[in-house]
């Protein structure tokens, strides 16, 4: 028997990715309204510092390098987190704000903002935004755990309806604090719509820990949740339980989302589409997926943070703009080959 | 080991679906359940599954042919080879073996590399039943295995199930509703009505169908020497 084996490509697949990452945050550094040669990015990332100059020393270090990397971070995260709710929910309209954090979170940056708190600084970048971000995301994920969980066991229905609810209360709420400090509105909507221009070096460092003990639980946990298709029972006479890795799944998602509202404000789409774009290049085993969703989500943010600081430069276009005017037109062109391609008597999944 | 449940009463608001239920499974042997639609068959087996799962000692195909599948054949018969202490490492050498024999025995080996969700429904049926295969454990527990299944395939997994109790010992719980083809392959017969086992028993007859399906059964003998039963 010749067995089918997916995973035969897919070191390829992913060497293919992982190259793609990094030429896009090499050609990334190098964009930005103010001019830096290229070749002294290049000279910067090789680490040959000597001949830049302060300013160049200053942009390319403090800001240009924090700024794409936070980007793939982010980019990566939700990816990951889109890519598991998606199988966790046996939904492929399932995307990390169902679980009502994102939203959670936008309430407490936009608290922060309205009440003057954004001017709180603590530490390089740490805004009362920021915090509030975090904090904001906190509360929503102890609610929606608690109510979801109820007295009874965690289950997917329960979880998905307490964070759509919770979701749409906190939207609700930003919208009535918007209305009543309408002087902070546009600051507010800004935040919302999404931006990688507050990184900062150390902001990056504390997402960067947090994606790199994070997202690998995540891929750890993912091949239950390929166990879980099963059904609840078949899964469990295989030692999985459905509870509690939907608990510890919907903890791991909510600080990564956490901190990549906070870094980012809500960038839309990415966890939505970036696991579909992935399935369509025929990788299904949920930690392959994962990973390769990890790569392709950070390539496409990096992508789509390029053209939002270059194409009206020297300001900026808001990021989830770009991701949805980037991201949905390839989607639908891959959808539309897969279904000529089902026409023809191919297979897509 | 044998499987037994005691004192089991399931309530779903105020009705209930199983009532103070008691039966023990005895290993070794095929024992089918047979009884009306809502009569709490699958309750019970879910209720088995859920106290021996943590044993390891069995494997459950659901009555549901789930959705949202997007792996192979290959992997999702692998799936029943997960092991959670293993973080990293894929499939060993024993593994293999076993996910590949449960393929060829279910007849899927051309099927391999097509996706889950675009077989068809008696398809994923045999790939459920091909992943309990290679579980490989003493008890496996199936709900309605053959009810998207031809007659040929249906015939094929019952003599499966026959030949793999006959050769390696292994013991079954199936819900069916055909009674002739439990009345073929069963050892034992778990007859149920109402949420109550009302009887267990080596053989079916015409006046206990009768009497739980509330249809009037008649029985005939093939030249084979089979007794069959009609429901009129």
């Amino acid at each position: 028997m010749q067995p089918h084996k997916p995973s035969d490509s897919f070191i390829l697949k992913l060497m293919i990715a992982v190259t793609a990452l990094i030429a896009a945050v090499a050609v990334s550094s190098c964009l930005g309204s103010s001019s830096v040669a290229p070749a002294s990015v290049l000279k910067y990332i090789a680490g040959a510092r000597d001949g830049l100059s302060d300013t160049e020393l200053l942009i390319i270090g403090r800001i240009r390098i924090p700024r794409v990397i936070t980007s793939a971070l982010v980019g990566g995260a939700l990816a990951c987190v889109g890519c598991i709710m998606q199988g966790l929910f046996k939904n492929p309209m399932a995307d990390p704000s169902i679980l009502g954090i994102s939203s959670g979170s936008a309430l407490g940056a936009a608290i922060a903002i309205v009440t003057g708190l954004n001017g709180m600084i603590i530490g390089e970048g740490f805004t009362g935004s920021y915090i509030g971000a975090i904090l904001g995301a906190l509360v929503t994920w102890a609610a929606v755990f608690f109510i979801a969980k109820g007295s009874g066991e965690y289950d997917t229905t329960s979880t998905l309806l307490a964070g759509i609810a919770i979701s749409s209360i906190m939207s609700a709420l930003i919208t009535v604090m918007m209305t009543l400090h309408m002087e902070n509105m546009e600051r507010v909507y800004l935040w919302m719509l999404g931006t990688f221009s507050s990184a900062t070096v150390i902001k990056t460092k504390v997402l960067a820990i947090v994606v790199f003990v994070f997202v690998p639980m995540l891929i750890i946990i993912a091949p239950r949740i390929d166990v879980l298709k099963l059904g609840r029972e078949a899964a469990l006479s295989l030692g999985v339980k459905q509870s509690r890795t939907l608990g510890i799944t919907f903890c791991v998602s909510s600080v990564l989302l956490a901190f990549c509202v906070a870094n980012s404000g809500i960038i839309g789409f990415v966890g939505l589409i970036i696991p579909h774009i992935v399935a369509f290049f025929k990788v299904y085993k949920m930690r392959q997926k994962m990973i390769l969703c990890f790569f392709t989500g950070a390539v496409f943010m990096v992508i789509c943070d390029s053209i939002a600081k270059t194409i009206v430069a020297p300001g900026e276009m808001a990021i989830g703009a770009i991701t949805s005017l980037i991201g949905a037109p390839y989607f639908l062109w891959l959808l539309i080959k897969s279904r000529i391609a089902a026409g023809k008597g191919g297979v897509r999944s | 080991m044998n499987l037994s449940i005691s004192e089991l009463t399931v309530r779903y608001g105020k009705r209930a679906v199983l009532d103070n239920v008691s039966h023990e499974f005895s290993e070794g042997l095929a024992h089918c359940l047979i009884g009306p639609n809502g009569c709490g068959k699958t309750t019970l087996i879910k209720a088995l599954v859920e106290k021996y799962a943590a044993s390891g000692e069995i494997s459950y195909v659901p009555q549901d042919v789930y959705g949202q599948i997007a792996l192979t054949v290959y992997d999702t018969v692998a799936l029943g080879r997960y092991d959670r202490s293993r973080f990293f490492s894929g499939l060993t050498k024993e593994d293999k073996e076993k996910v590949d024999k449960a393929i060829e025995i279910m007849g899927l080996s051309d099927l391999t590399g097509r996706i889950f969700d675009t077989l068809s429904g008696g398809e994923k049926q045999r790939c459920m039943v091909a992943r309990a295969i290679a579980q490989d454990t003493p008890w496996t527990i199936l709900d309605e295995p053959s009810s998207n299944l031809d007659v040929k395939h249906n015939l094929h997994i019952m003599k499966t199930f026959r030949e793999l109790k006959e050769k390696e010992g292994k013991s079954f719980i199936i819900v069916l509703h055909d009674v002739n083809t439990a009345a073929e392959f069963a050892d034992r017969f778990v007859v149920m009505k109402e949420g109550r086992i009302v009887k267990a028993t080596d053989t079916l007859d015409r006046e206990m169908l009768s009497g739980v399906f509330e249809a009037s059964f008649s029985e005939s003998i093939t030249p084979s020497g089979r007794k069959v039963f009609f429901a009129e």
